[in-house]
């Protein structure tokens, strides 16, 4: 899988939106917001193919967490991007 | 010989120059409001040149409803854009040199009243002013920008309190021109207001902006970052959305508004409690 380097990551007040096309709906305008640590990983894990393994790797290595916590976190990180397709496959 | 005159626009002086084409401009409604020398020329818009059409990247199509005239927003290979107003009309607007926009020559009034806002769009959203869909009110020295999808209610509810609270006036009933400044954020009279004859040439500082949805119950709510941006980002110039770097203004642009101005969601009804409501909260 891979992060999807069409969506942009802007800044607003300190918050981190990506801004997500308008599905053919006026006056509509959706956003993702992400946290502190999902924008961590997003910076890690950007501009390159990587597994499920390579997030948890991540995590472990940016966080004091044990494996079992990093793996739940990595999943559901991972199901949200996917969600929001921030993560392509 | 090309003649030249100047407007002023949302704070910008506006020099435009052409050949028939000026008169014309002159001629739409409002625009007489708007006449005037500022300190500067701010910003150029050509009539009448002659706009060649390069191969395009369309970005976005969309009709002037009242019109049936179908328009294209687009960007060559170079990064230059280009509108097309029906079937002739063209724009073009180098982001490299954001002083200049030109058009070309067209004839039908109302088609050309819409490619003159959408050359001022193009300008001043390099120069921190964007015109924002909505319909505004001034109270007692500061201005309620009420926002909301077409069929809401802008319009209603700003009648409201010029009908129940002392001291208001209309600004604006469409487009005015919303202004990040060194010294906070303002809200500019323009010459598009929608079918309101309203066109002042004023600027007021901004007390809130209300995004506004129609509701069985008066309710209001101050917003946070992430609702207040989209709250206000699509009743900005929607065809610019389609676009990378002109996003990236925008959502600068936005993040200044917001970080000085407070948004506030307003459910409502039509009627004089939606207005009392809103003034005892943004006013107090």
């Amino acid at each position: 899988m891979k992060i999807d380097s069409r969506k942009k990551i802007r800044h607003v007040s300190g918050e981190n939106i990506v801004l997500m096309p308008a599905a053919g709906t006026a006056d509509m305008t959706q956003v993702v917001a992400l946290n502190e640590s999902a924008l961590e990983l997003y910076n890690m894990l950007k501009e390159r193919e990587f597994t499920f393994d390579d997030v948890v790797k991540a995590m472990l290595d940016t966080y004091e967490v044990d494996e079992a916590t990093a793996r739940a976190d990595a999943e559901k990180w991972v199901g949200q991007m996917r969600e929001q397709r921030l993560i392509i496959d | 010989m090309a003649t030249g005159v100047t407007l002023t626009i949302g704070g910008l002086a506006l020099t435009v120059s052409g050949g028939d084409s000026v008169a014309k401009a002159l001629a739409l409604p409002g625009m007489g409001a708007f006449r005037g020398e500022t300190n500067g020329n701010d910003v150029h818009l050509r009539l009448d040149e002659r706009v060649e059409l390069p191969e395009c990247r369309w970005l976005h199509r969309f009709d002037i409803v009242e019109e049936t005239a179908e328009c294209r927003f687009g960007v060559d290979a170079s990064g230059i854009y280009y509108y097309t107003f029906g079937d002739s009309g063209l724009l073009r607007f180098d982001p490299r040199t954001p002083g200049t926009v030109s058009l070309n020559t067209i004839d039908d009034p109302n088609i050309l009243r819409f490619a003159l806002w959408t050359a001022y769009s193009m300008t001043s959203l390099w120069r921190d002013a964007v015109p924002v869909h909505s319909s505004v009110v001034v109270c007692r020295g500061r201005a309620v920008m009420c926002l909301g999808e077409s069929g809401t209610g802008k319009s209603t509810h700003t009648s409201l309190w010029l009908k129940y609270i002392d001291g208001c006036h209309l600004l604006n009933d469409d487009s005015p021109i919303l202004c990040v400044e060194d010294d906070g954020v303002f809200v500019y009279g323009s010459p598009w207001s929608g079918k309101t004859p309203c066109y002042r040439q004023e600027r007021v500082p901004v007390a809130a902006l209300l995004r506004l949805e129609q509701r069985p119950e008066n309710s209001i709510r101050r917003l946070g970052t992430i609702e207040s941006f989209t709250a206000l980002h699509p009743s900005c110039p929607p065809a610019l959305a389609h676009d990378e770097l002109c996003t990236d203004r925008m959502v600068d642009f936005i993040g200044g508004v917001i970080s000085h101005v407070p948004v506030y969601r307003l459910g409502c009804l039509p009627d004089e409690g939606a207005a009392r409501l809103a003034f005892n909260t943004l006013m107090a």
